[in-house]
């Protein structure tokens, strides 16, 4: 159940990637034959290899933006996505495999390997779902966000079926029948839909107000084919088609195809092509819907504050180290694989002992493709914390020894984070390797952040207002906010001092910078000034990802379920006596 | 004879019908011709720092003062105070009014409030903490400061699907009836208490409830409690939720395990030896 509103604010954002697929077919005057998909991802590459490595598709020659699935063209673009597919007019791609149990046994060893897979569980847990009378099925998501179904349907093999999300599946159904052709027919007498040569379209009804239109989702539109645009164009206008682009030869296309589109039932975006000469394809081929350099307007809540409500995650910052590593070049990003193994590594080892089971990039839960980025520090430029002073060094030289786990006495020595008390005021918002989740809900004049780890939550009052008084302090401090233009300014107040970021003291000053740069991006800034400690401010930076359509937050009763602090305390209390017994047994 | 059986049957139930038209009819009158504020969507605006008065937290039921840990003196003593169940009785299946003495003689140690856990629905509500509530576009949100608690409700969804997993605080889903807020609450732990006298329910808990405005400072908060397998019948709460009128109330974070730690993990800790 998603209960999102989509907020489309225009066309400008940051690059991300599209696809479209694009079904070919013979045509038939009235028999258009599906011609592409289109899909938003964010290098098409990266997503030319995704589909050829995990569900056979093939490299369109002499292109890295489009592969063919059997006779269907998926084409890739970067442009901006406002979500995944799911609940959106075309919910989601079929692909039909010989083998599902051993298709999905090897996607589920994927992990996060290269772009992941993230796999879709039933609610019994279960990854293949045998639908009696049909076939098997499964779901996946690509990793930019679109929603695939895998079927086991010995009738055709590869590209399978579209599936749209409809208010009324069967009057859909019958428009597309009408105005694009095909046959109307049944899917093992079980599912009604239109059936374009091997090619399913297939409708669900969908209850939860209406599906999004497809434009500005990872299924941005999908485009037939058909042999002669003008005359099909004067078909469908005498069925009231509503065009949204006429037929025309697009300026800087690969080719001298011609195409229109109409929007169909449900606000699906449909292009309809006729292929044309391919032989200008070199000139390089520029999505035209990535007008990237343009600046992002930040969407406002009704009242009229820059809106950030919704649920980001961290998952795409896993793995940036703090600082970076020297002698890496100045402002060095990684290349998508880079970052890609340097996640799984940073997930490997963030904490002992946790196996793959526990970490949700490895379980397929993360959407988000990695960061890129080299490091958080951002300030210094070399991105190294700064010196530390002449006297905190002679603090760390003077610090009793860490007591380990095992030698644990009491909670106290395991630390705030183990205690499910808090990962401290600059800790809590860094990612970590499971419930990264982040939801940010405003009134007017307060923004909630509840952070999933643990579960806390700070209200930022951007009010100018009384602060908490000398006597009052907290874990998190006061947060006390303001805007700065669209950027929302936060200085921490009153802080307990009683949990320490590197080092950190009591006296730690915490300002906080969050801005949305794009519709799935929230920029967060940090700065800590702290001159017991290190002898300049330092600030360091990375993004927190929208994920709204499938993720949600869960209640992380930390304390609640701590069977971790019961077992740890029992097993050093076991060691002091076997120690002792031991002991004894030598006097 | 045999058909008065029946009505002897259904009596509980129809007697529950009569209280709760009987209390609807009086809260019409309370409310008298009071319009609130309005928020940006036209619905009534309820953001704000909010808190129970009374001594539901100790006890729901009217309850006499009594003795509380000896060594707290009179501050670990149970306030006298009276009850916010409407009707007075809550209407416990008879393995229930033993569990719930169970409870009672095991507080010290078995209440979840002392153990620091998050506090459930409604117990969060009456908790003796101011509460905030913020009203936004899609979602509202109700911050607790004990345990940090938190609910999200998700407001307007047509046939919610069901909590994909229990929890302390449960799933909500709200909308606006008139000047009302209603929140369904379920998909529950079942674990949590509803007061420090042991009151109790079990995962099967679905409360229902209705956050009225009354005045520019008060909200008249009514909870019905559904549990076959605890309770005979529904039964409901009411009690008035003010406004913390300081310019400068906020909810505080109470960080509590810390004070929590001693209860569940004393038996394991390893106590320094005195030097003498």
């Amino acid at each position: 159940m998603k209960c999102r509103s989509i907020k489309v604010s225009s066309t400008k954002l940051i690059a991300k990637l599209i696809a479209a697929i694009v079904i070919a077919f013979p045509f038939a005057l009235n028999a258009a034959t599906p011609n592409h998909i289109q899909i938003a991802l964010s290098s098409t590459n990266e997503a030319v290899g995704w589909y050829e490595e995990y569900l056979d598709c093939e490299r369109v020659v002499g292109r890295n933006d489009a592969v063919v699935c059997g006779e269907t063209n998926i084409e890739f673009f970067v442009g901006r996505t406002v979500g995944g597919s799911q609940g959106s007019a075309i919910d989601h791609i079929g692909f039909s495999v010989p083998d599902l149990d051993a298709k999905m046994a090897e996607l589920e060893s994927v992990g996060v390997r290269g772009s992941g897979v993230r796999l879709i569980r039933f609610d019994d847990g279960a990854l293949v779902r045998d639908i009696p009378g049909l076939f098997k099925i499964a779901f996946i998501t690509d990793p930019w966000g679109t929603k695939i179904e895998l079927v086991q349907d010995e009738a055709v093999i590869g590209f399978h079926h579209i599936h749209l999300n409809s208010v009324d599946p069967v009057a859909a159904l019958d428009w597309y029948n009408q105005v694009l052709g095909g046959e109307r027919a049944s899917l093992k007498g079980m599912l009604d839909g239109v059936r374009f040569g091997d090619i399913w379209l297939l409708a669900t009804q969908f209850n939860d107000g209406r599906p999004g239109i497809t434009q500005g989702r990872t299924i941005d539109h999908i485009g037939f084919q058909v042999a002669e645009l003008d005359d099909a164009a004067a078909e469908m206008n005498q069925l009231n088609v509503d065009f949204r682009q006429d037929p025309m030869v697009p300026e800087r296309g690969r080719s001298d195809a011609k195409q229109a589109f109409i929007l169909g039932p449900d606000g699906v975006m449909i292009a309809v092509v006729e292929p044309g000469w391919e032989g200008i394809e070199e000139e390089a081929f520029s999505a035209d819907n990535s007008d990237s350099e343009e600046l992002y307007i930040v969407p406002r809540t009704p009242w009229g504050e820059p809106d950030f409500q919704g649920i980001w995650t961290a998952d795409a910052a896993h793995g940036i180290p703090l600082q970076r590593g020297v002698g890496a070049g100045e402002a060095g990003e990684l290349t998508p694989e880079e970052a890609a193994a340097r996640r799984e590594r940073g997930t490997l080892n963030s904490i002992w002992g946790y196996d793959r089971e526990w970490r949700d990039t490895t379980l397929g839960y993360v959407r988000t493709a990695p960061s890129t980025q080299a490091a958080m520090i951002i300030d210094p430029p070399n991105g190294q914390l700064p010196e530390t002073t002449e006297a905190y060094k002679q603090l760390v030289a003077n610090a009793p020894p860490r007591i380990p786990p095992q030698r644990a006495r009491t909670p106290v020595d395991l630390g705030t984070y183990v205690r499910c008390i808090t990962r401290g005021p600059v800790g809590m918002m860094m990612p970590s390797i499971y419930n990264n989740g982040l939801q940010i809900i405003q009134s007017p004049g307060n923004i909630a952040i509840q952070k999933e780890m643990i579960h806390e939550t700070r209200i930022i009052s951007t009010e100018s207002r009384e602060g908490y008084g000398d006597g009052l302090k907290t874990w998190l401090g006061d947060s006390h906010g303001r805007w700065e233009g669209d950027t929302l300014v936060v200085e921490v107040r009153n802080l307990n001092g009683r949990t320490s970021y590197l080092g950190s003291s009591a006296d730690m000053k915490l300002t906080q910078r969050f801005t949305r740069t794009g519709p799935d991006t929230l920029r967060y800034e940090f700065t800590v000034e702290d001159p017991a400690v290190w002898t300049e401010p330092w600030s360091g930076m990375f993004n927190f990802i929208r994920d709204d359509s499938q993720y949600e937050l869960v209640e992380y009763a930390c304390h609640e379920g701590n069977y971790g602090m019961t077992n740890t305390l029992s097993a050093a209390r076991t060691i002091d006596a076997r120690e002792a017994e031991e002991a004894d047994y030598q006097e | 004879m045999i058909i008065r059986l029946k009505p002897t049957v259904f009596l509980p139930f129809k007697a529950f019908l009569a209280a709760s038209l009987l209390s609807i009819s009086s809260i019409a009158q309370e409310i008298g011709n009071y319009e609130p504020e309005q928020a940006w969507d036209g619905n009534p605006d309820i953001n704000g720092v909010w808190q129970a008065m009374g001594t539901a937290h100790w006890d729901l039921q009217d309850h006499e003062a009594s003795a509380g840990l000896p060594e707290m003196g009179a501050i670990g003593a149970v306030p006298p105070g009276q009850g916010v169940v409407v009707g007075g009785e809550i209407p416990y299946q008879d393995w229930a009014i033993e569990q719930k003495q169970a409870n009672w003689d095991s507080r010290p140690t078995g209440d979840p409030e002392t153990k620091c856990y998050l506090p459930g629905v409604p117990r969060a509500t009456y908790l003796p903490y101011p509460f905030q509530i913020l009203q936004g576009t899609d979602k509202m949100m109700i911050v607790y400061g004990f345990a940090e608690a938190n609910r999200t409700i998700h407001m307007n969804v047509e046939n919610p699907e069901p909590a994909p997993l229990d929890t302390w605080m449960g799933r909500s889903h709200g909308h606006w009836e008139g000047n009302t807020l209603v929140v369904d609450a379920r998909g529950f732990t079942g674990e949590a208490w509803f007061d420090r006298a042991g009151n109790f329910a079990s995962s099967s808990l679905i409360v229902t409830e209705r956050y009225t405005p009354i005045s520019a400072d008060a909200l008249l908060y009514e909870a019905t409690i559904e549990d076959p397998t605890v309770f005979t019948r529904p039964w409901q709460i009411r009690m008035p939720l003010y406004r913390r009128l300081e310019p400068n109330a906020r909810v505080i974070e109470y960080k509590c395990v810390e004070f929590s730690e001693e209860i569940l993990y004393g038996h394991l800790m390893k106590r320094e030896e005195s030097e003498d």
